[in-house]
């Protein structure tokens, strides 16, 4: 090849599925292209090839329709049409949007490549499903210091797990953990696993207590504890220890327990602080203290972000966070107010309930009173409220811009009237009521001490189970958030002021996939809130196909990881994160993919639209 | 350059001259410029040399990439370097970031004349101010062979300004410039910038012009000439 070439070959390299060609095979390609011009408003691909061609946009942009005129795909820089070598788009025809500058390679060329190597000729094979998976697994390979993300805990485990009876004496256990020196022991009666004890149990359960450690160690046990699998990666097993603020997990396989893994197992493979947050939280006396730890969650993003973490991992581990921050604010309302007069439950909304924030995410909750409370004790509650969100927000999630907070009158209810706004919401939904179904469809308490959201869940599957309505209008509403067909400066791009040239990744690519999992969700009456725990639920009870739901998962997380790293980049710079994402960050592979999950959930929405005629409803 | 009495000339050296590869490339005729341009194919040519003046001046490189059917065959893409007698001024080291070490593995201009003129024959010039190239080319086949070159050549830099005046719109010269027309057509910038690349360029600005001035029923050659 004339090494002058270069620039075309890599172009061609930069792009899919070019970039899947051998080097020798990319530097012979340039010299067999030609090149056109085509004007904008030109037929395309025209039709004048003597021999038939693949084109390749170099430069330009094309708009594809189907027979009857509808737009169905815009192609620009990088993007092929293959119709003229009958590889797919074969009833389409497009015209130039844009003066076009193309690449033209002999269809007889093309077939060549595709015999001689199989990952290039698996491009025009495979379902953009697939194309978009292997992306997915390019990006989770692709950072530094996967080791969390990849290690299972059982491997973690190198010795021999130390265990003794329920029935020996506090002493014996002592002995037998300071022999192997570990600090904790696990508890087993017959193969089966009944507890657990820790150093802190010693120290804070016997010797503080004045328990004579001749005592049963049954007396000091831990019960009903939380497990994972031999097979559960170490950042889950990480993520499952802050939400229980615990610092050990027994670990089972199918022949019973295999070993205990603790923070520092964890730790020593990777630092990951979320764990110590959550301790830090649990301990602050002020808000102000809390304000100061949360400081710390930019960093933590970063750091996960860094670690190959995905976009659910990480809004795993940081709703752990607010959570825990919840929950501290909680207690020290309480501890300057005093006891509640009646029970309440604190709810979260949105996507804290869905566990998918990054840091900061605005706060949406809202609290539930027993319906005993008398007309005096709501200005308790308000006070509570009041200080919960003002908390919040000095943490850094900011107030509601809609006002879904505890602290507004209207969603600081008792039982029955939360009751009653569901009911409305079910049977006779309005515009307004879609609007906040993001927020009270996806519910979740964060404090809940007597088991009154039970109560609401309960009278809300009751009702929901008659009406199917409101399920119509959801899906109406999940069609309001589209996905760009493509990319491209004219079509799609914010024009001019503060987010000049980027596209708003949140409310077109994920906020999409959110809203049509939700429906998914409370058709087939399941109970997840997680998106991609209803996406893989609904696929399981058949509310979706199977591959439908796959695909929908994996373009959540490929979207959501993208933008996860964008706002990672922006908060190292110092600057604020936000979802304003520009395509000339974006590598022109992962531009690829970003279209394939556009087009992915474009198709989905599609399919609700039919099944629920959501047009009637819109 | 003047296209008077073009065709009655190269019939006149093709018969003077001894048998020689610019003999060989003065036996095709010059197409006509009632041709429509179309079915004329062109050889895009850029030459980068030590200076301006074709009499004194050394060509170091010479790209050209041909066109047919409006169509640009990167498969006739071609780079060559020249070898340089004596040191390269500093200034034109600087421009073509050609060196002196680089210059010295170059080939003979009698090597690389050939091939070109081959490629030229039968065959439109293009390129970007294009007296630069044309001066060139004629004094190297002045001194390879006694007699100089006869061609005929697109400007593209004539076609940009005829354009622009016909149309009435002010312009400054470096609006004239190769990278600022492709620009302007939405072409894209090519990285490297040397000979091969910006007889792309110009390849690239010829078709965009083309499709510009032609409503689809075609012109005659002679409308860019």
């Amino acid at each position: 090849m004339d090494v002058e070439l270069i620039e075309i070959r890599e172009f061609l390299a930069s792009h899919a599925p070019f970039d899947r060609l051998p080097a020798d095979a990319l530097d012979a390609l340039p010299q067999r292209l030609a090149v056109r011009y085509l004007r904008r408003g030109s037929p395309f691909p025209p039709d004048d090839d003597d021999t038939p061609c693949l084109y390749i946009l170099r430069r330009g942009a094309v708009e594809m329709r189907d027979a009857e005129g509808n737009l169905i795909s815009k192609l620009a820089e990088g993007d092929l049409c293959p119709s003229p070598c009958g590889a797919g788009m074969a009833d389409l025809s497009g015209k130039t949007a844009e003066d076009t500058l193309a690449y033209l390679l002999p269809c007889a060329e093309l077939d060549r490549l595709r015999e001689a190597h199989s990952a290039f000729a698996a491009h025009f094979d495979a379902s953009m499903s697939d194309r978009m998976r292997r992306a997915l697994d390019t990006m989770k390979d692709d950072t530094a210091g996967t080791a969390l993300m990849t290690v299972q805990v059982g491997d973690l485990l190198s010795r021999p797990v130390t265990q003794g009876g329920p029935d020996i004496s506090i002493r014996d256990a002592a002995r037998i953990m300071s022999e192997a020196r570990v600090s904790s022991l696990v508890l087993v009666d017959e193969g089966r696993l009944v507890g657990m004890i820790t150093d802190r149990d010693l120290r804070n359960r016997c010797l503080a207590a004045g328990l004579s450690p001749e005592e049963p160690v049954r007396r000091i046990m831990t019960e009903r504890l939380h497990t994972v699998r031999a097979d559960t990666l170490g950042f889950e097993a990480l993520i499952t220890m802050s939400r229980l603020n615990v610092h050990h997990l027994p670990v089972l396989d199918e022949t019973g327990v295999r070993g205990v893994v603790s923070t520092s197992d964890l730790v020593r493979v990777q630092s990951a602080n979320a764990v110590y947050l959550v301790g830090d939280i649990r301990k602050a006396e002020s808000v102000e203290t809390l304000a100061t730890i949360s400081k710390r969650l930019p960093e933590l993003q970063i750091q996960l972000v860094h670690s190959g973490a995905t976009a659910s991992q990480i809004g795993q581990a940081i709703t752990a966070i607010t959570d825990a921050i919840t929950l501290r604010l909680l207690e020290l309302a309480e501890a300057e107010l005093g006891a509640p007069p009646v029970p309440y439950s604190w709810m979260a909304g949105g996507s804290q309930a869905r566990r998918e924030q990054s840091s900061h995410s605005d706060q949406d909750n809202a609290l539930l009173i027993a319906d005993h409370l008398k007309p005096d004790d709501d200005d308790y509650f308000k006070q509570l409220a009041r200080r919960v969100n003002d908390g919040l927000n000095a943490c850094g999630y900011v107030y509601c811009p809609g006002n879904v907070m505890a602290s507004n009158d209207k969603w600081r209810q008792p039982l029955k009237i939360w009751t009653k706004y569901f009911n409305t919401w079910i049977k006779r939904p309005e515009p307004m009521a879609l609007m906040l179904s993001s927020v009270f469809f996806d519910l979740r308490p964060i404090h809940d001490p007597e088991g009154l959201f039970g109560e609401l869940a309960e009278r809300i599957h009751t009702m929901s189970k008659k009406e199917t309505i409101y399920i119509a209008y959801m899906a109406a509403n999940a069609l309001k958030h589209r996905p760009p067909l493509g990319f491209f400066r004219k079509f799609v791009l914010i024009r001019g002021g503060e987010h000049d040239h980027t596209f708003d990744v949140k409310h077109r690519g994920i906020v999409p996939i959110v809203d049509l999992a939700r429906v998914y969700a409370l058709s087939a009456g399941l109970d997840e809130i997680n998106t991609p725990e209803r996406l893989r639920a609904a696929g399981a009870a058949r509310a979706l196909s199977a591959d439908g739901a796959d695909n929908l998962v994996d373009a959540y997380e490929f979207i959501g990881t993208l933008r996860m790293r964008h706002q990672a980049a922006q908060l190292k710079r110092g600057e604020k994160a936000n979802n304003f994402l520009s395509p000339d960050d974006l590598s022109p592979l992962e531009r690829g993919h970003l279209k394939d999950a556009f087009a992915l959930i474009s198709t989905m929405q599609e399919s609700l639209g039919q099944r629920y005629q959501a047009g009637r409803f819109a | 350059m003047s296209g008077f009495l073009l065709e009655q000339r190269r019939l006149a050296r093709f018969r003077r001259l001894p048998d020689c590869p610019l003999r060989d490339y003065f036996a095709w005729p010059l197409p006509q410029p009632s041709r429509d341009y179309r079915s004329v194919e062109y050889v895009a040519v850029d030459l980068e040399t030590t200076g301006l003046d074709a009499r004194k001046d050394q060509i170091l490189s010479i790209g050209w990439v041909v066109v047919a059917g409006q169509r640009i065959r990167l498969g006739t893409a071609r780079h060559r370097l020249l070898r340089v007698e004596g040191a390269i001024p500093a200034e034109s080291a600087v421009i073509h970031q050609i060196t002196d070490d680089e210059a010295a593995t170059g080939l003979d201009l009698a090597h690389v004349l050939p091939e070109l003129l081959w490629e030229l024959s039968g065959r439109v010039l293009i390129a970007h101010h294009a007296r630069i190239e044309l001066g060139f080319l004629s004094a190297a086949c002045k001194q390879l062979w006694g007699v100089g070159l006869l061609i005929r050549a697109v400007d593209t830099q004539s076609v940009a300004r005829r354009l622009l005046e016909r149309r009435q719109i002010p312009f400054k010269g470096s609006d004239l410039r190769l990278h600022a027309l492709c620009e302007r057509y939405n072409l894209p910038r090519h990285g490297a910038h040397n000979a091969l690349s910006d007889a792309l360029s110009a390849a690239e600005l010829f078709l965009a012009q083309a499709a510009y001035r032609d409503s689809g029923h075609g012109m005659k050659l002679g409308d860019f000439l």
